[in-house]
């Protein structure tokens, strides 16, 4: 039997240096936590995909648009219910540093492809009607405090007007996205625009077609679709390569490089120091407890209940950082994905990170809780009392 | 005024052997993570700055930020080229200069997935203007109006199918690797074939940027200012030093932000933990102070001496840290180019900013975790602090 009582007080008897290093742990897991979410936001439009959507791209290279043609010849192929055109507009807002992503679109095609974007302000009508209209994500739109109505100027690095003015865009509604195959960040207008501009010399640029998404109908098998696709183009002009939404998601990840390794190196240093600091804080504590240890083997309590105390001792002061670190990391949440939003999309705090979080504050808890609990176990009635301070 | 011999401080660390090292190590673990983000940083950035030349001249459709954005019609491109009179001229009178082309391909790596591989049109004149900097380690220079790559030796074990003798395929057309470069800047991460043959297959008729050597004694600034206001293909002109040091911009400032983010957090953690150790330190000598005290040294000496001691955690801490992340250096790795969306292998370069920056991490750690401890030393009564045991 442990004596209980014995563990919360020995914790308590030095206040500050629990405090201290219940925040150093708490830091730590609040780290840990973060890291770990950047990971998971970075993988997030992967998790999400949607399994009846194909994208069509070049294979040549993210960067070649595929011909205008394409499009009606690809909705013709068996098992494609509808398509929709994306192409990179590559613009900024006021500053190069302002990033975000534009998308020229067929908004009714993109309604149709994609029932997870769901104007949430303004109309759909009048995003469908006007030309020169645009549809917000709503990230961007409360980052940048833009309003329904309110006029946009988007700078062309990849398609500069003639004249080095900004396109103008008017803000017609703003949208949410159900799904974290989209995000929240984007804004998209009628590819009709940017073709009719750079017809009539206003801008130039790249022509063509970006990406093609097919929507593949039910009862239909995508892979089919996509060898389908892939076959139709073989030999030219542009070689296509289609790919599941979820590979098209994977393949921009492993472009970033290797971020889980540099995440997981970074988190390796950070749970070596928290672990030390804390076997600091127990070995510490042990010294100071040792006649303890003595008088309360002399009282008949067994070798496993006094280890036990200084076990449990490590567990809960493990245990406190921890939670709070959590606490930390969930709280810090929204402001951190309002600060990194536009790298990051989707960044949150998920179960199975806490989860994890919760597994390495045990581990911490564990092994800082084995040296001293050894210790005492081992540690003869007069040796302990016998110890000077 | 009498200051308390240092060797006291010395042995009193040692004594504590347990805390001081389990300190050292937490300091020394925060240091290493700091000192390995700053090593990427400054491997990037050094492979870009190092290797642009100062004579060598780069000229971007105005408004683009990088090669990719950097689109030339042929014709323009042939205008802007003719206009060049203050080019250097080989000893025949050819003009130094190129009109390269420049895509981002999608690639496979050997290991598994996709990654983005600059591909690079050039001209027998490129060879020229970039002279000894690019060397031909393996097999021999392409052939001009063939389809022949000579491939980037930092691409050679990454990429599949780039070794010599093998065959690389663009869009639908085979190219045969005949050589292997080396470049001590981003070239060696890239694959370049003779500019016509490479636009014809990825159909493509486009360029991306000009370079060039310029006659002695030329008027860079009057060459800016000329072409910048030019009507008909307005220009930014940079050397490459300029523009390869533009390029690390982004990824510098995201590893920047990400060294600072750990470098609070983990310090947070780690000055807490120095904090630990000193009072721990504090209160088992309380009884040798008021000695001290009584022996005639005055309380600031206390707290100059309590203030060495942390100063020597700090210290030790930041050897420790340094002697981990020092093996780092050279190691290779490859990193996303955000401007271009393109991976660039480098090393790690633990260069000397990288090790000022971690030993005064390191020694403000120890200041600022052992200031308070020194602070509530040097306020102790010599009697109080003789009756406390």
């Amino acid at each position: 039997m442990i004596p209980l009582a014995l563990v919360t007080k020995n914790l308590g008897k030095h206040k500050l240096r629990f405090v201290l290093t219940v925040l150093s742990l708490s830091v730590a897991i609040f780290l840990l936590c973060v890291l770990r979410s950047l990971v998971v936001a970075l993988n997030a439009g992967v998790a999400d995909a949607a399994a009846n959507r194909i994208i069509v791209q070049s294979k040549v290279s993210l960067f070649v648009q595929l011909p205008q043609s394409y499009g009606p010849r690809l909705a013709l192929v068996e098992g494609v219910e509808a398509l929709a055109r994306w192409n990179w507009f590559g613009g900024y807002y006021q500053d190069p540093a302002n990033f975000f992503a534009q998308f020229a679109t067929d908004p009714e095609e993109l309604f149709d492809v994609y029932p997870e974007i769901q104007v949430v302000e303004g109309s759909k009508a009048d995003f469908l009607a006007n030309r020169k209209a645009c549809l917000l994500g709503v990230d961007t739109a409360a980052k940048y405090g833009i309003r329904v109505g309110d006029t946009m100027p988007i700078i062309g690095a990849l398609y500069p007007t003639a004249d080095g003015s900004a396109w103008d865009f008017t803000v017609a509604g703003l949208y949410e996205s159900k799904r974290k195959s989209v995000d929240q960040n984007t804004l998209f207008f009628h590819y009709e625009y940017l073709e009719k501009s750079l017809e009539s010399g206003f801008a130039s640029g790249p022509g063509g077609v970006g990406i093609f998404v097919l929507k593949v109908a039910p009862g239909f098998d995508p892979v089919e679709v996509m060898s389908e696709v892939d076959a139709l183009y073989e030999n030219g002009p542009q070689a296509v390569q289609a790919t599941s939404e979820s590979e098209f998601q994977a393949q921009f990840v492993s472009m970033v490089g290797n971020v889980p390794l540099l995440v997981s190196s970074i988190g390796g240093g950070v749970m070596l120091a928290i672990l030390l600091a804390t076997l600091n804080t127990m070995l510490m504590s042990a010294r100071e407890q040792t006649r303890d240890i003595g008088v309360l083997k002399a009282l008949g309590f067994t070798d496993g209940s006094v280890s036990g105390v200084l076990f449990l001792q490590a567990l809960v002061l493990a245990g406190c950082g921890g939670l709070l670190g959590m606490i930390l990391a969930t709280a810090s949440a929204p402001g951190i994905a309002a600060a990194i939003g536009s790298m990051f999309p989707g960044y949150q705090v998920t179960r199975g990170t806490l989860l994890e979080a919760a597994g390495a504050t045990a581990l911490i808890g564990v092994l800082a809780g084995i040296a001293p609990a050894v210790r005492a176990r081992a540690m003869t009635v007069i040796d302990a009392l016998r110890a000077v301070r | 005024m009498a200051l308390v011999p240092l060797s006291y401080n010395l042995r009193s660390l040692a004594v504590r052997w347990s805390a001081t090292l389990l300190t050292v190590f937490g300091i020394g673990a925060t240091v290493a993570v700091l000192a390995g983000v700053l090593a990427l940083q400054q491997g990037f950035q050094t492979l870009f700055t190092e290797s642009g030349r100062d004579d060598v001249i780069v000229f971007l459709r105005q408004g683009a930020t990088n090669e990719g954005d950097s689109v030339f019609s042929l014709e323009r491109s042939q205008i802007l080229v003719k206009s060049l009179q203050e080019a250097a001229t080989l000893a025949d009178g050819t003009p130094l200069v190129a009109a390269e082309m420049y895509l981002a391909v999608r690639r496979f790596k050997r290991d598994g997935g996709e990654t983005n591989v600059p591909i690079r049109g050039v001209t027998p004149r490129s060879f020229d203007i970039y002279g000894a900097t690019v060397r031909v380690v393996e097999g021999r220079r392409l052939a001009q109006g063939v389809d022949e790559v000579i491939v980037g030796r930092k691409l050679v074990e990454r990429i599949r199918d780039c070794r010599v003798g093998e065959t690389l395929t663009l869009n639908t057309t085979p190219f045969k690797v005949v050589g292997i470069f080396d470049h001590d800047g981003p070239f060696a991460s890239e694959i370049w074939g003779d500019r016509d043959r490479i636009a014809e297959a990825l159909e493509r008729p486009v360029l991306n940027r000009v370079v060039a050597i310029l006659q002695p004694g030329t008027d860079l600034a009057g060459l800016k200012e000329r072409l910048d206001a030019d009507p008909q293909v307005p220009s930014k002109v940079l050397t490459e030093r300029e523009y390869l040091t533009s390029q690390t911009a982004a990824l510098s400032f995201v590893l920047r932000g990400l060294g600072f983010f750990l470098a609070v957090v983990m310090g947070t953690a780690a000055v807490f933990t120095a904090t630990n150790t000193m009072l721990a330190a504090l209160a088992s000598r309380t009884y040798e102070i008021g000695i001290l005290l009584a022996l005639g040294y005055r309380p600031h000496a206390i707290f100059l001496s309590f203030l060495f001691e942390a100063f020597v955690l700090g210290i030790a801490g930041g050897a420790v840290g340094i002697l981990l992340a020092l093996p780092l250096n050279g190691v290779d790795t490859g990193a996303m180019n955000f401007q271009t969306f393109t991976e660039v292998a480098f090393a790690f370069r633990v260069t000397p900013e990288v090790l000022v920056t971690a030993a005064v991490f390191a020694l403000i750690l120890g200041l600022v975790g052992g200031t308070w401890p020194a602070l509530r030393a040097a306020a102790m009564r010599p009697t109080e602090a003789m009756r406390r045991t």
